[in-house]
């Protein structure tokens, strides 16, 4: 029922901005839905704690640890941002952001535009992870790329086109391959009784009779999964669209793609990666996610040392954590699993507050360049320098932060399972993205140049980015009893136990 | 004599094997093809002489779930979306933006390879007894895939770009018809649906390409770098 619900909101806020004619409708709206969508992710979570699993509709809908830990995450991400969209939006229509001299009809459609859109995006998101059918799965992973594409086009400006049409044409192909291999696992199962029914492409079927799938199918189903999933999450080399996207979106928009979405495009991976492991073993698909895990770590570390744009250094440095999760994924066991679904849940609180702090920064200053702000923002910006320094220092794996645990964990399980070259990839790559962020992130805060202070005003934007920071602050340190029980509950389920 | 025919399963793998030929030979008319406009009529035709296909295959294997399949594909990639483009197309009255990167008959050369490779491929799923019908239309389902694949790169116009794209994926759509008589119903929907909407989002981002860049040229779209 509860999984029915969650639908149900997010699709009712998608309408109610739809139809609404003012601004404060549209925002009012986005804030209960998502206030809404996230008190029944909670209640969703504390009745797969209860039970293990839910499912709904004779096994359409199914939710386990995974899907509600990814739901959760979700969930979470979607309110802070539409807390601080209300502000970033306010402060974009009074700046005339939004695009030169335009009416105040079409201001609001804009506003609409997006007030809509990104409901659906969640609904989307929302509904891939609670899919049972991959097949069905794949269309709501289609779906969230099309609901996104004109968020990414907001502006509507030269670069956010370009960005747009990177983002739809990469995606789109991306996920024709990943159709593809959705096909050969049906194909792989077709032999199974039953399979001509609906049921036949459900996951939790599929994984109960793992072992008779055909081999040589699965085998070319995963390679192309991998492709197809891998670009969606901006897996190297298939990432090309990633920093254009996420240089041009609103911030709000950038920050739920870069944290939920990157979790929904790593869940449908994983939920293949648990079929092959169970049909072929895990030696094959751990060391095809190695190589595309390593390679994203490696590709991102010269780009974020001689990057000169800052939206387009979180960009890389998202690319770099989808690389370690997948590295996490590949590496698998008891400590590889934990490793990343810890790692998927702190990043995803300190990948969208750096974002929301980039939002901030940029709002104030109107660049996005390192060049054009030269230093200082501490002085200028106390709140926001402070939050942003702190945030970077999390994601780049600095104790005392919990990434700093959840890397330490995929590190041992790489050193423990006899992966000593990975390990030693993964320290060297990770110590470069460190002197990246340090330097260029750290230069803009710190550095000498500073006007004076200014007033920090933004009840709506500062108010979700200390939500997030102290989210961030606490878990480093005390983790609740029963989101802790998720996560491991979450990395038995990767196991397929 | 029409009769038997009817209900003999070796002439409905002929049927098949001649209208997959038939889809083969369009996607690579449409690699040859200059006038964006005969591009989506082709593409049009591909699309009914791969919903007869499952029409076929339904009819031969007692499966009547691939007919709504069929209707389906019929109304949304024959009628609904060459629609939407040709109108696409007066509006922004263009006819002749096709611009391959490597010329035609090169282009058609390296298709002929793509279909050989496609075949190889093919043959190693094929199991004797597995599914009767559609062993051929594997083959040109994998062929439209990498076909669909190299027309991609080959165009610059983004017009272009979004019909190599749609006929990828009837690529698609033939191989999961003939490896597995069609997905689930509820899949083959949300897919139609996708196409659907995909068709219509790209067509609203080419339309304010061509209006901001004057062009649909989109290796003109290179300011964002690094």
């Amino acid at each position: 029922m509860l999984l029915i619900v969650l639908l149900l909101i997010s699709a009712a806020t998608a309408a109610a901005s739809f139809f609404a004619r003012r601004r404060t409708v549209m925002e009012a709206a986005n804030l209960v839905g998502f206030a809404g969508v996230f008190a029944v992710a909670v209640f969703l979570v504390a009745q797969v704690l209860a039970h293990g699993t839910v499912s709904l509709g004779n096994g359409f809908f199914y939710a386990d640890s995974l899907s509600a830990l990814v739901i959760l995450l979700t969930a979470s991400v979607a309110l802070v941002c539409s807390t601080y969209s209300i502000g970033y939006l306010r402060d974009d229509e009074r700046s005339g952001a939004l695009g030169d001299d335009l009416s105040d009809a079409e201001q609001i459609a804009q506003l609409r535009m997006y007030y809509t859109l990104t409901p659906l995006f969640v609904f989307f998101m929302m509904f891939l992870s609670m899919a049972n059918n991959l097949g069905v799965m794949w269309a709501a992973i289609e779906a969230t790329t099309l609901a996104s594409i004109f968020l990414v086009n907001f502006y509507g400006r030269v670069t956010s086109l370009e960005a747009a049409w990177k983002y739809a044409i990469i995606g789109g192909v991306g996920l024709s391959m990943a159709l593809f291999g959705t096909i050969i696992a049906y194909y792989a199962g077709h032999s199974l009784a039953g399979s001509d029914a609906i049921s036949g492409l459900n996951w939790s079927v599929l994984a109960q009779h793992a072992a008779q799938l055909d081999k040589t199918s699965m085998r070319l189903a995963f390679i192309l999964i991998l492709l197809g999933y891998g670009t969606k999450a901006g897996l190297a080399p298939m990432h090309t669209w990633k920093p254009d996207a996420y240089s041009q979106a609103p911030i709000p928009s950038t920050a739920i793609l870069s944290s939920a979405m990157l979790n929904c495009a790593l869940y449908g991976l994983i939920r293949f990666y648990i079929l092959a492991g169970r049909c072929l073993g895990v030696e094959y698909p751990s060391h095809l996610l190695l190589l595309f895990g390593l390679l994203s770590m490696g590709v991102s570390v010269p780009f974020v040392l001689a990057q000169k744009n800052y939206r387009r250094l979180l960009a890389y440095s998202s690319i770099e954590h989808s690389g370690i999760m997948v590295t996490a994924l590949g590496l698998g066991g008891p400590l590889g699993t934990l490793g990343l679904m810890l790692h998927m849940t702190y990043h995803t609180i300190a990948k969208s507050l750096l974002f929301l702090c980039a939002g901030n920064v940029q709002q104030h200053y109107r660049t996005d360049m390192f060049g054009e702000i030269k230093g200082g923002v501490m002085r200028v910006m106390p709140l926001t320098g402070v939050v942003f320094l702190m945030a970077m220092l999390a994601v780049v794996g600095m104790p005392p932060f919990s990434l700093f645990q959840s890397e330490f964990l995929i590190l041992r399980a790489a050193f423990d399972g006899g992966h000593v070259l990975t390990g030693v990839l993964f320290i060297l790559f990770g110590t470069g993205i460190f002197a990246g962020m340090l330097i260029h992130i750290g230069g803009m805060i710190l550095g000498p140049r500073g006007d004076t202070a200014a007033v920090e005003r933004r009840p709506w934007r500062n108010g979700s980015l200390l939500a997030l920071a102290a989210a961030l602050v606490v878990i480093a340190f005390w983790i609740p009893a029963p989101l802790f029980q998720l996560i491991s509950g979450a990395a038995q389920v990767v196991r397929g136990q | 004599m029409l009769m038997r025919l009817l209900f003999d399963l070796q002439f409905g793998d002929r049927i098949v094997t001649l209208l997959a030929a038939l889809v083969l030979v369009l996607q690579i008319a449409m690699v040859a093809q200059g006038w964006i406009v005969a591009h989506i009529r082709i593409f049009a035709a591909q699309s009914f002489f791969l919903s007869m296909i499952a029409a076929t295959i339904a009819w031969y294997n007692h499966a009547p779930h691939i007919y709504i399949a069929a209707v389906l594909t019929l109304v949304v990639k024959v009628i609904l979306v060459p629609i939407l483009f040709e109108r696409l197309v007066v509006r922004m009255e263009i006819q002749r933006e096709i611009e391959p990167i490597v010329n035609v008959p090169l282009s058609v050369l390296i298709s002929g390879g793509l279909t050989l490779v496609g075949y190889v491929v093919a043959e190693s799923f094929y199991r004797p007894g597995a599914a009767g019908l559609g062993h051929n239309a594997l083959a040109v389902a994998i062929s439209l895939f990498l076909i669909g694949f190299f027309t991609m790169i080959n165009r610059r116009k983004a017009l272009a770009q979004v019909l190599a794209l749609l006929s990828l994926e009837n690529g698609l759509f033939l191989a999961a018809i003939s490896l597995t008589y069609g997905m689930p119903l509820i899949v083959e929907l949300g897919v139609l649906f996708d196409v659907l909407v995909a068709a219509m989002v790209l067509g609203i981002l080419v339309y304010r390409i061509r209006e901001t860049v004057e062009s649909m040229d989109v290796s003109r779209l290179r300011r964002l770098r690094g």
